[in-house]
């Protein structure tokens, strides 16, 4: 398979920085576009391979004692692609959903995410990029079977329908399974047509989930549940300040704590391995340690007012006069000088945890030079390469056993925990599950980043946008994830130095070249303007980032909204006309809109104290708008209900769509009311539920979804419920109090 | 040697006293229903019927159920047998990533126990203990209400097993 990536390697050799700056804006773009196909990898073994069953790639094999294999290729963590993209395959194949085994993929080649490159499942991508290759695949295999079953019965194709997963000729019924072996010698078809919409049994209908039995019972497996004959259990003492390192180390008081069965220092700290789990945690606060921190994020303290420390870092920098481009259109920043009138607004976000509900762990076992893992990763194949760069083992030699996953939100993306568990194997010659404590899974956070923004709109004689320009101050993820994805994107013959140059070199690199497009995402996009640009400066404490659910537009959705609605304010016009007329060229997000203002009501009586909030954004290919009914009474924030209207094409499952509405909202909510991660002297100050809270059912409103009819394919929906959520709160904290809240989180 | 009665049967356990409740259960005896989440008494996710009510059980030592009844989701039902919550749940596909589910099962459970008609304010009080970072809440809601109205009209059965036996798991007896 020649990729992007390797004619880029070859290339290398002659002209080495053009590569890197390629391989890196590539990455840079979110379009590390390596085409792969979605059929078989003639390299790689296929999972549960059998010579007698149907089997054209690594996705799907249908058995001749008839079982129907769907390996999951994308990780299900809440947003329901075990059910989303099994009711793809299920459509096209003709069996009913609930008949499809679904197993969670290892980490292989013919699972990795099309438009990535890597096997990751993030970007709320995962339906959009497998709506029609599952459909061909399925709609293929369908005819592949139908072929078969027409040559042993000696009946025409014609004649050979289907149901429900049975090949159904001359009143008879049999199942697929019985020509899987005859099928399998045929030449697979390629372009058997698909269903029209009209045809639909199972996509566009609502039933119910199909993991949630084993989760009403408490049998779904998680990463957490592995268990086996002689596993340990690990957990591990890091340096308060992420980065730093053993300088000395006393074991002894921890060896002798009850079922300790080893201490060993690895990475970036101490692991104590026992029996049990709570046996190696209580031992933890007997190891004395001396850190080596470090310098630079040493010194961050969140609450410091110096220029060059906390908010005032970046702030300093939005003032300056540095920055890079990341977008322009039309005249760009000059042409605010011809405006009318120039709004500006300048707002602030913090660091956010994940707080996933399964604090992170992981399960290795090294076998000489065999690794196996156990995870619930939303990158099997990230993991992989950890493991085996930790373990030291060769990549082909590491085995990724998928579990569930007990929440992603974007932080098992990282690998950091399966690097660790991976080390503690090596180091300690055992099989260990590393368990992380609530208080090592706030505090150890791949965090969504800070950011800082200054918006300036120039608008014209009639108070409509004629110029709008944008400049963010904060970190950018992409240099933290390059350890990551450098090891999964590059080929294996790569010598691992290279890498490890790379992944090092990378940051210095990658923030001289370009600016992560998910610094800027959702600033500067969604209404008209003649004009457009956004900028970045880089202001970075060295706080490990990650992908937080809905990424740049967690914070760009509550800026550029609360933009918008100083704006309209400021021009004395309604919130919701003032949008539309600069959404002439966002018809969709515009749709949204309208729909909301109806669904919610907008302009009519509420009751008394009670005041609307409007936010809309666009995100990952689908369109948002939001109007909340909120009050505030003494001092007291009251959220009483949230419209949300969703265009996401085609709803494969509208129960699932809705309910990840609810969740982004919810989850949003979380981080708009109560979310804020601080630091002290580099340390993150917060440890758990009592000072991070999490929405509660009792603080959780009423939601009401509306999904949009459409026959357009289908497009995300883990994240984009979430972008509009803290905007649609504050507005409507605005229109009740006259305050204009300007940072996250929103204290009334 | 600690001994209580776990899901119906009488279970010996060899953990030193300050042992958690969660962690005797999940690392010694083996059932893993019961989640880990905070280890604080916070979220809820390791929740299990203590004689009867919602009890957080990673603080909870395990010497403090001497004697007592414990019962955690594998003892409410199982997939071949439902509770009528558990059938609600799943009609209503309220799991998302399923982590806390088992912890919200209980708390509901224990809810029904004692109202089978609760209002949303009393569904508040009952589940605030419970937190869903997936955000299930409007779904926990509705099957709740569900799952009540077939109890109250006779329908429905709070536990659908009344004997759980880890190492047998055909030996299940419905609840008559
Ligand atoms: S794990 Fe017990 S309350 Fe969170
Ligand atoms: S379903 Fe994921 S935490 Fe509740």
């Amino acid at each position: 398979m020649a990729t992007l990536i390797e004619k880029d390697l070859i290339d290398s050799k002659t002209n080495i920085s053009t590569s890197r700056r390629n391989f890196l804006k590539n990455l840079a773009s979110g379009g590390l576009v390596v085409g792969l196909p979605l059929t078989a990898c003639a390299s790689a073994p296929l999972p549960g391979e059998n010579k007698n069953a149907l089997q054209p790639n690594a996705l799907l094999q249908i058995t001749s004692d008839n079982t129907i294999n769907f390996y999951l290729p994308r990780s299900e963590m809440g947003q329901g692609t075990y059910t989303g993209l099994t009711t793809i395959v299920a459509e096209e194949l003709d069996v009913h959903p609930s008949s499809i085994n679904v197993i969670n993929a290892t980490a292989h080649d013919d699972y990795k995410n099309i438009e990535y490159g890597i096997q990751v499942t993030g970007g709320s991508n995962s339906i959009r990029t497998h709506f029609l290759p599952l459909r061909h695949l399925a709609a293929n295999t369908r005819l592949v079977i139908r072929q078969a079953a027409s040559q042993q019965l000696k009946q025409p194709l014609a004649s050979i329908q289907t149901d429900d997963g049975k090949i159904v000729v001359n009143g008879k019924a049999l199942p697929y399974g019985e020509f899987a072996d005859f099928a399998n010698q045929l030449e697979f078809p390629e372009d058997a047509p698909l269903k029209d919409k009209s045809q639909f049994k199972y996509m566009g209908k609502n039933a119910p989930r199909l993991d949630g039995l084993a989760k009403s019972t408490g049998t779904a497996e998680f990463g957490m549940d592995v268990d086996f004959e002689g596993l340990h259990r690990a957990a591990l003492k890091r340096c308060p300040v992420f980065g730093g390192t053993v300088k000395s180390l006393n074991a002894d008081d921890a060896k002798k704590m009850p079922g300790v069965k080893s201490v060993v220092q690895i990475h970036n700290g101490v692991a104590v391995i026992a029996d049990h789990y709570y046996q190696a945690k209580n031992a933890l606060p007997k190891l004395k340690i001396e850190w080596d921190r470090p310098e630079t994020l040493s010194k961050f303290s969140s609450d410091s007012t110096a220029a060059d420390n906390g908010k005032g870092w970046f702030k300093t920098a939005l003032d300056s006069d540095e920055s890079t481009n990341a977008f322009e259109q039309g005249d760009g920043l000059d042409a605010l000088k011809l405006a009318d009138t120039v709004v500006s607004g300048e707002y602030w976000a913090p660091y956010l945890a994940h707080a996933t509900m399964e604090p992170m762990n992981c399960t290795a076992k090294l076998d000489g030079d065999k690794l196996e893992l156990w995870v619930g990763s939303q990158a099997p194949d990230l993991a992989k390469f950890a493991g085996a760069y930790y373990a030291d083992v060769p990549k082909d030699n590491v085995t990724v056993h998928s579990t569930f996953l007990g929440g992603g939100f974007g932080r098992r993306s990282a690998t950091d925990f399966v690097a660790e568990a991976a080390a503690i194997a090596k180091a300690s010659g055992l099989p260990i599950q590393l368990v992380w404590s609530r208080e090592d899974d706030m505090q150890f956070d791949v965090y969504r980043p800070a950011a800082m923004a200054k918006f300036k709109v120039g608008l014209n004689k009639e108070g409509l946008i004629d110029s709008w320009t944008v400049k963010r101050s904060g970190p950018q993820i992409m240099p933290y994830t390059l350890d990551n994805i450098v090891d999964g994107v590059m080929p294996s013959f790569l010598p691992n130095g290279m890498v490890d140059w790379m992944s090092k070199a990378g940051y210095s690199i990658f923030d001289s070249l370009t600016v992560d497009h998910a610094s800027v995402e959702g600033l500067y996009e969604d209404y008209d303007a003649k004009h457009k640009s956004s900028d970045h400066v880089t202001v970075d404490p060295g706080l490990p980032l990650g992908y937080w659910r809905s990424v740049g537009h967690s914070y760009s959705g509550f800026f550029k909204e609360s933009m918008m609605d100083e704006i309209a304010t400021l021009q004395k016009q309604d919130a919701v006309e003032y949008r539309l007329k600069h959404l002439t060229s966002n018809p969709k997000l515009a749709n949204t809109l309208k729909v909301a203002a109806k669904t919610a009501g907008w302009k009519q009586p509420l009751p008394k104290g009670h005041f609307h909030g409007v936010a809309t954004h666009a995100s990952f290919s689908s369109f948002a708008s939001q109007i909340t009914e909120v009050s505030v009474k003494n001092g007291q924030l009251h959220i009483h209900k949230v419209v949300c209207v969703i265009d996401c094409g085609l709803a494969i499952n509208p129960d699932i769509v809705k309910a990840q509405m609810e969740s982004g909202i919810i989850y949003g909510l979380t981080a708009a009311l109560y979310g804020e991660i601080t630091l002290k002297d580099g340390a993150v100050q917060q440890s758990n539920f009592h000072d991070y809270p999490a929405l509660r059912i009792n603080e959780s409103p009423e939601i009401e979804v509306v999904i949009i009819d459409s026959d357009d394919a289908p497009t995300g929906v883990g994240e984009p419920g979430l972008p509009p959520i803290a905007a649609a709160i504050s507005n409507g904290i605005f229109a009740a109090t006259g305050k204009r809240l300007r940072s996250l989180p929103l204290k009334v | 040697m600690i001994s209580f009665e776990l899901n119906g049967q009488t279970v010996q356990v060899d953990a030193t006293p300050d042992t958690p409740l969660l962690w005797t259960i999940r690392d010694h005896l083996n059932l893993k229903g019961s989640k880990f989440g905070c280890g604080m008494g916070l979220c809820g996710a390791c929740s299990m019927l203590l004689d009867g009510e919602s009890t957080r059980t990673c603080i909870l030592p395990v010497s403090a159920v001497q004697g007592r009844k414990v019962t955690t989701i594998e003892g409410i039902g199982n997939p071949d047998m439902l509770s009528t919550l558990q059938q609600a749940w799943v009609d209503a596909s309220v799991p998302q990533c399923g982590y806390c589910q088992s912890g919200q099962l209980v708390s509901a459970t224990a809810l029904l126990s004692k109202n089978n008609n609760p209002s949303d304010e009393e569904i508040d009080n009952a589940m605030s203990g419970n937190i869903c970072r997936c955000g299930t809440y409007p779904s926990i809601k509705k099957a709740i209400k569900q799952a009540a109205k077939d109890i109250k009209s006779g329908n429905g059965r709070l536990q659908a097993v009344s004997h759980y036996d880890p190492s047998n798991t055909n030996n299940m007896t419905q609840e008559a």
